[in-house]
């Protein structure tokens, strides 16, 4: 293996608006081949990092590196190599979604033939082959949303920087954006994307830093920030009908304590794993059905409970 | 998949005019432009022969007006001006769409300059359209024309005289990121300096400043002042496509420019003209050419200083 530069590296990284310090003295690495979420609150400095990061915005001090690159200001070598997804993105209203995508692939330079035939692929990956012709001006917020993801991939990236992908979508909507944001890592890119909602990175990323006021509370592996939000995780489950007998074989289990209430039972995990086919099984060997399991806490509210409060200390 | 291709910066400024046109025509905005510009053609060319056939004036047929064609009020240039670049950057800010067009590999000099000649194309465009319609037209009401190969040079002037109003906008626009910012700005810009040159001239006559003012510039009499007023037309850049033709015919033609003097409690008007200067027309022709490349170039290049500063930070 060939030791790579980081893809993205920054030192110190400081911006301000007026006197408010939206992104204070951040220090962030991402590897090559990561998916790394960047999380973090409504007002965390999210967007400003990646702003930055893209050359939208110039820092006031640090230094920016993107695949081995100075790459404060406007640096059209860099952007060359990467795909960004602006938060909410806005296109021109007057354009199709297919003229769009070929217009912003002339300006990469992607021959003719290749965004041809890339075009359709892109359309069909996000779910808008059909709406290829229309106007995006006629697009939902959720088409935008989609649009946004394609004109990110049209140049085959090595860094993918998306901005919120899921913002704004409906669960099902979010969903594909999620298995969208996977398809991207099978290509083997660096996935770079920010979020506010830590079930979202969980499911697709391996590596996760997390900001919160313009500071960078915790950088590191998806294991290690649910070991911080581990206590808290809990397992919600309701029944067709409640009996003793599940109780019991709820209790029974070695992994979690017990609350009932009517029909739900509330279990709180002391394990990282994911239990809920032994519960599933423990349930329906005491003869219940059911009807709902859910998991809760071990969220980002709770991860930052935990670090917030650290950082309090 | 996965061929790395280099964008030179040839193929990023072709990206970035194409981008420019396939947007902008689509512009309901420029598709009306184009109606109301051709209907008022259409009566600049109609009138003069209906009205004399209503007036029982026999039609005499006249050769020039394909040439005079070319000297046009300045408030038709300015709204030309305005409805074709009050977008073109701010807009880009109004709608969000800068973020993707700016985190494109296209350099933001690219963006910029690729949006200014976009807007100098379209003008041309414009005005070669109207161009060719007028000549057919005219010569289908006005019988032979004379002079027809200095059209493309008039085209040139028109142009060049609207991209000076076009930069008013433009500067504008870049520094407010705001189209009616942009728009109604430059109009206030336009009146003031129609008013000021107005006043000027009524007070001081055709003076030298106005021979340095955007617009409709000194007005130009062919006779001497003292013997009363001629044959008179504006200098200014507002007449560029004009006053490049004559260039070419007249060059050594004698301009005049009033003066006014106020006589102190003499008899009869009071005011009275007298020539202040005299210029042949190729100096007045080139004058007009410099001082509109002049405002052009100091108007974009303070507006792409400005651009280049800009950052994204507008939460979209
Ligand atoms: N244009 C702006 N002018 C002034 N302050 C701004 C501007 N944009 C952002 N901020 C401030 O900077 C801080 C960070 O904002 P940023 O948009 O980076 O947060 P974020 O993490 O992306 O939030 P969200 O999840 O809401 O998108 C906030 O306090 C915000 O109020
Ligand atoms: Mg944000």
């Amino acid at each position: 293996m060939v030791v790579d530069t980081p893809v993205i590296q920054t030192e110190s990284l400081t911006k301000s608006y007026g006197s408010r310090v939206a992104v204070n003295r951040l220090s962030l690495t991402v590897e090559a081949k990561q998916v790394h979420g960047f999380l973090g609150p409504n007002g965390a400095g999210k967007t400003t990092t990646i702003k930055m990061l893209v050359g939208l915005l110039r820092p006031d001090s640090g230094s920016l590196k993107i695949l081995g690159m100075n790459a404060a200001g406007d640096k059209p070598k860099i952007r060359e190599r990467i795909g960004y997804m602006p938060e909410l993105p806005k296109f021109p209203k007057h354009l199709t979604g297919e003229e769009l995508l070929d217009v912003y692939g002339r300006m990469y330079n992607i021959p003719r033939e290749t965004r041809k035939q890339r075009i359709p692929e892109l359309l069909k990956m996000v779910g808008l082959a059909e709406r290829g012709k229309d106007r995006i001006g006629k697009y939902s917020k959720g088409m935008q949303q989609r649009i946004g993801i394609a004109q990110a991939l049209i140049n085959d990236p090595e860094l993918v920087i998306l901005d919120e992908p899921s913002i704004g979508l409906d669960p099902v909507g979010m969903v594909e954006v999620r298995d969208m944001v996977k398809g991207i890592v099978k290509g083997g890119q660096t996935v770079f994307f920010s979020s506010h909602l830590l079930a979202e990175v969980q499911q697709v990323c391996d590596h996760v830093t997390i900001i919160n006021n313009g500071n960078m509370l915790f950088t590191g592996t998806l294991e290690e920030v649910s070991q911080k939000a581990g206590p808290n995780r809990r397992l919600v489950i309701e029944v067709q009908k409640p009996s003793d007998a599940i109780l019991q074989a709820l209790k029974a289990l070695p992994f979690a304590t017990v609350d009932s209430s009517n029909s739900t039972y509330t279990l709180t995990l002391k394990t990282k794993d994911d239990v809920r086919a032994d519960v599933s099984r423990a349930v329906s060997g005491a003869g219940g059905v059911i009807l709902r399991m859910e998991e809760q806490g071990g969220g980002l509210e709770d991860a930052f409970m935990n670090l917030v409060g650290k950082e309090a200390q | 998949m996965g061929e790395q291709t280099k964008t030179s910066a040839l193929t990023g400024f072709l990206a970035v005019l194409y981008y420019e046109f396939l947007w902008n025509l689509r512009k309901k905005k420029i598709v009306g432009l184009f109606i109301l510009v051709f209907i008022i053609v259409t009566l600049e060319l109609a009138l003069p022969p209906i009205l004399d056939y209503v007036n029982g004036v026999t039609l005499t047929p006249d050769p020039n007006s394909v040439t005079d064609f070319f000297s046009v009020n300045g408030i038709f240039l300015f709204l030309i001006a305005v409805a074709t670049t009050m977008n073109t950057i701010s807009g880009e800010f109004e709608t969000g769409s800068i973020t993707p067009l700016l985190t494109k590999p296209v350099s933001k000099n690219t963006v910029f300059w690729g949006k200014i000649v976009a807007s100098f194309l379209t003008l041309l465009g414009i005005y070669a359209f109207l161009t060719i319609y007028v000549t057919v037209g005219a010569v289908v009401i006005e019988g032979t024309q004379n002079n027809l190969q200095l059209v493309p040079l008039g085209l040139i002037g028109l142009t060049l005289a609207t991209m000076v109003w076009a930069s008013v906008v433009i500067i504008l626009g870049t520094i407010s990121k705001n189209s009616l910012v942009a728009a109604l700005g430059s109009f206030g810009v336009y009146i003031g300096i129609t008013i000021v040159a107005a006043v000027l001239g009524t007070v001081y006559g055709q003076t030298s400043i106005l021979f340095y003012a955007p617009g409709g510039g000194a007005t130009a009499s062919t006779t001497l002042c003292e013997r009363g007023v001629g044959t008179t037309f504006s200098t200014g850049t507002d007449n560029l496509g004009y006053l490049l033709i004559q260039l070419v015919l007249n060059p050594n033609t004698v301009l005049n420019f009033c003066g006014v003097r106020i006589s102190p409690g003499g008899r009869g008007e009071g005011v009275q003209l007298f020539t202040s200067s005299s210029d042949a027309m190729s100096t007045v022709a080139l004058r007009a050419l410099g001082v509109s490349l002049a405002y052009t170039a100091v108007l974009l290049l303070v507006s792409w200083y400005a651009f280049r500063r800009s950052q994204i930070i507008e939460s979209s």
